[in-house]
């Protein structure tokens, strides 16, 4: 009968909207919980035809449905701001291992290695002018164990960055196994699950994100609502099972086999490259300089003679050629009369005069030798500001790429509050609305209860 | 496109955060002075301000050297004028003793080879002349140049300043360059002093005539290495004025590289500050407001 099938009508509409109103509340409440996609019940109209009755030929049955509720989700979209944060993630790394770097060496001052080399040489000329005196000696030797402080500290600084990314990458790997732990769990409880259940796909792929950020992961769906999360394209998760990597020795490994992770982008990839490259290749350069400095230094060095006209004396250690190692021969070290500062005598050689400082000169014009210390130690540090400038520079795009990729994917997913009010009003209006046919109905019904059949009474 | 509230929050505070960032770096460069705080600021600044401050401290090297050089050669310029000097009086006395009256008196002769004597005992003295606690006609040995009997102890060597950038002047002139070589027919000036006055003393004429052409030759080679000197000092000063305004255009070459122009940095930190407060102003606005407002 129609009156009554309006009945049943309104009220699938008043529990519909009721059901919309549920998932309104749902969605202000996560208005600004991370990784909450926003999540819309869906309505479906009922209407099928019953059988025919024997009053009323064919009737119909009306009224609505909440077939589902899903959630504002773009694949694509989530997909890239995950991949690009987690680029931008690695791009910043570098930019602060970079900075870091760059603040051993505080060049252009008065405090850096430049200096001390230009002063050292300085002194070799203080010598050369004045070969006799005690004091140009003693200020000869201040001043290159001032050099030799300063390059064996420069050496260390930047072996402690790496440690420093040795410490991260172990506090690193016990979150990439914690968060990939998570991952698997959630993987067990949706896929046990009935139906379908938004907020943990939600915080799953929060979990992805973070993993992501580490190590530049990339989730793959897999059956039954399950992912699988893949660094440089191998599995960490696979449905409930999941690997486990160790940073105990700096770049990441797997436990399984120790082979190298190599992780694709996020923090743990800037991290491998300061320490696998980065600092290694300035160490090297710094090195290169140390025993460039040893090297021309001693060779003119052994063939002067001091003033009692002794020969063949190293001035720096020649077994120590790193910068971490250089020292002073002990020849030389606290005895500034072994200082050679005369030539020898051609031909001969014989020992000059004891006042002779040529050997210091020519030691002095060693400042200006093309693949000298100084040109080395310049060209080094050109080369490190160009690239911190340049890790600045990709740092920067990434920061807006990867701002606008997240920004499309809240455009799709993030809830806004107009919007839901919106809806609410709807909402609130059609329940109104259902509750009114309700009373229209009542009305209806209770007029033929009261007013027919009287005829007569 | 879809714009929620979380979205605008977030770009506010980034566009916010770079405008601070921006006016931080311009305030770190008001409050050091620098231009470049750090090598990344300016990777070709950096580099040439390396080579400048590398050059501006050769130069004060330089500079260090060039005085020195300076006070070896007029310490040597005076030492030579004075030899120049006294070998002028011992040829007045010379002419005096050749008189045949003064020839005569062996009173007379005695005061006048007394007379060399001083004279050659004075030019011993000068021939030890010492810059600082270093004797300049020595060569590279230590010590005295001339022992107390006139014996050059020192070597050949000469002693280079490097005075510009691969220029080099040799600041001393050893005593036998100057003075002559001991030994063979004249020898040095001390000998033929000594001869000298043995000759006035003796009254030996032929001899007198003798040393007495010796002693002109001598005037000759001492003012030579005077002239040598001279020129060497205007070398010297030249090479010092030019230093000098080489070490003046490096300074601002280095301070234009390197320093931050003041007004520049004042007008772009109050440009920054300006924009920061419009943006903060602006999100002030924009965050509050929404459908919730205007729903009652």
């Amino acid at each position: 009968m129609a009156s009554l099938s309006s009945l049943n009508t309104s009220f699938s509409g008043l529990n519909s909207q009721k059901r919309v109103l549920d998932v309104i509340a749902h969605n202000i409440a996560n208005a600004t919980t991370e990784g909450y996609h926003r999540q819309r019940a869906e309505l479906q109209s009922l209407g099928r035809s019953s059988t025919s009755g024997v009053f009323s030929g064919v009737s119909q049955s009306y009224g609505v449905d909440v077939s589902g509720v899903t959630r504002a989700y773009d694949v694509l979209l989530a997909t890239r701001a995950v991949r690009e944060d987690a680029s931008r993630s690695a791009a910043n790394m570098m930019k602060t291992s970079m900075a870091t770097v760059e603040g051993v060496f505080p060049e252009p001052t008065d405090l850096g290695l430049a200096h001390q080399l230009d002063v050292f040489w300085g002194s070799w000329t203080d010598l050369a002018n004045d070969p006799g005196g005690l004091a140009s000696r003693t200020q000869l030797l201040e001043n290159s164990a001032g050099l030799v402080t300063n390059l064996r500290r420069s050496s260390n600084d930047l072996q402690a960055i790496s440690d420093g990314a040795t410490a991260r990458m172990n506090t690193i790997a016990a979150e990439v196994n914690d968060l990939a732990d998570q991952i698997g769990n959630l993987n067990r409880t949706i896929g046990s699950s009935f139906g379908e259940n938004l907020d943990l796909l939600d915080q799953r792929d929060v979990l992805v994100g973070r993993l992501a950020n580490l190590t530049g992961a990339v989730a793959r769906p897999s059956d039954a609502n399950g992912i699988d999360v893949y660094i440089n394209e191998r599995a960490i998760v696979s449905g409930t099972i999941v690997q486990r990597v160790d940073g105990t020795a700096g770049p990441l490994v797997w436990m399984s086999d120790n082979a190298a992770v190599n992780p694709t982008a996020g923090e743990a990839q800037a991290l491998t490259a300061v320490i696998n490259d980065v600092v290694p290749r300035y160490r090297a350069r710094l090195d290169d300089i140390a025993s460039t400095l040893v090297t021309q230094v001693n060779a003119l060095h052994t063939t002067g003679y001091d003033q009692s006209g002794t020969t063949g004396r190293n001035f720096f250690d020649p077994a120590n050629l790193t910068a971490a190692t250089i020292s002073l021969s002990i020849d030389v070290a606290g005895q500034p009369a072994n200082i050679a500062a005369g030539a020898p005598v051609l031909p001969g050689p014989v020992a000059p005069g004891p006042l002779d400082g040529e050997l210091a000169r020519r030691l002095a014009a060693l400042a200006d030798s093309a693949a000298g210390a100084d040109t080395k130690y310049q060209s080094m540090i050109t080369t490190l500001a160009v690239e911190t400038r340049s890790a600045q520079g990709r740092a920067s795009i990434q920061e807006q790429v990867a701002d606008n990729a997240i920004r499309d994917a809240d455009s799709v997913g993030s809830v806004s509050l107009d919007e839901e009010m919106a809806n609410l009003t709807a909402a609130q209006r059609a329940f109104e609305a259902n509750a009114r046919v309700i009373t229209a109905v009542d009305e209806m019904l209770g007029f033929l209860i009261e007013r027919t059949g009287v005829v007569g009474r | 496109m879809r714009v929620t509230s979380s979205m605008m929050l977030r770009s506010t505070l980034r566009d916010l955060s770079q405008g601070l960032s921006r006016l931080q770096e311009t305030q770190t460069k008001l409050a050091t002075g620098k231009q470049i705080t750090r090598p990344s600021a300016d990777p070709g600044g950096t580099s040439s301000a390396m080579g400048m401050r590398q050059d501006l401290r050769r130069a004060e090297q330089r500079s260090r050297s060039l005085n020195d050089a300076q006070g070896w050669l007029e310490t040597a310029d005076v030492a030579l004028t004075s030899a120049l000097g006294s070998l002028g009086r011992a040829k007045e006395i010379t002419v005096r003793a050749s008189n045949t009256g003064a020839l005569g008196d062996p009173v007379a002769r005695q005061a006048l080879a007394a007379e060399v004597r001083s004279i050659r005992s004075e030019m011993l003295a000068l021939a030890n002349s010492t810059y600082g606690s270093r004797s300049i006609f020595n060569g590279t040995a230590d010590g005295a140049a001339y022992g107390a009997t006139g014996v050059y102890q020192g070597n050949d060597a000469s002693i280079v300043r490097d005075v510009a950038p691969s220029t080099s002047i040799a600041v001393n002139l050893t005593g036998p360059q100057v003075f002559g070589t001991a030994g063979g027919a004249v020898g040095d000036v001390f000998e033929t002093l000594d001869r000298l006055a043995n000759a006035i003393a003796a009254g030996d004429a032929t001899a007198i005539a003798t040393e007495h052409a010796n002693l002109d030759s001598f005037r000759t080679v001492v003012g030579a290495a005077t002239v040598e000197i001279g020129t060497r000092s205007a070398r010297l000063a030249d090479a010092k004025t030019r230093a000098e305004d080489s070490r003046l255009l490096m300074t601002t070459q280095l301070s234009e590289v390197e320093d931050v122009s003041i007004v520049d940095a004042l007008i772009t930190a109050k440009a920054q500050e300006t924009s920061y407060q419009a943006s903060l102003q602006v999100a002030a606005k924009i965050l509050p407001p929404s459908l919730l407002d205007y729903l009652r």
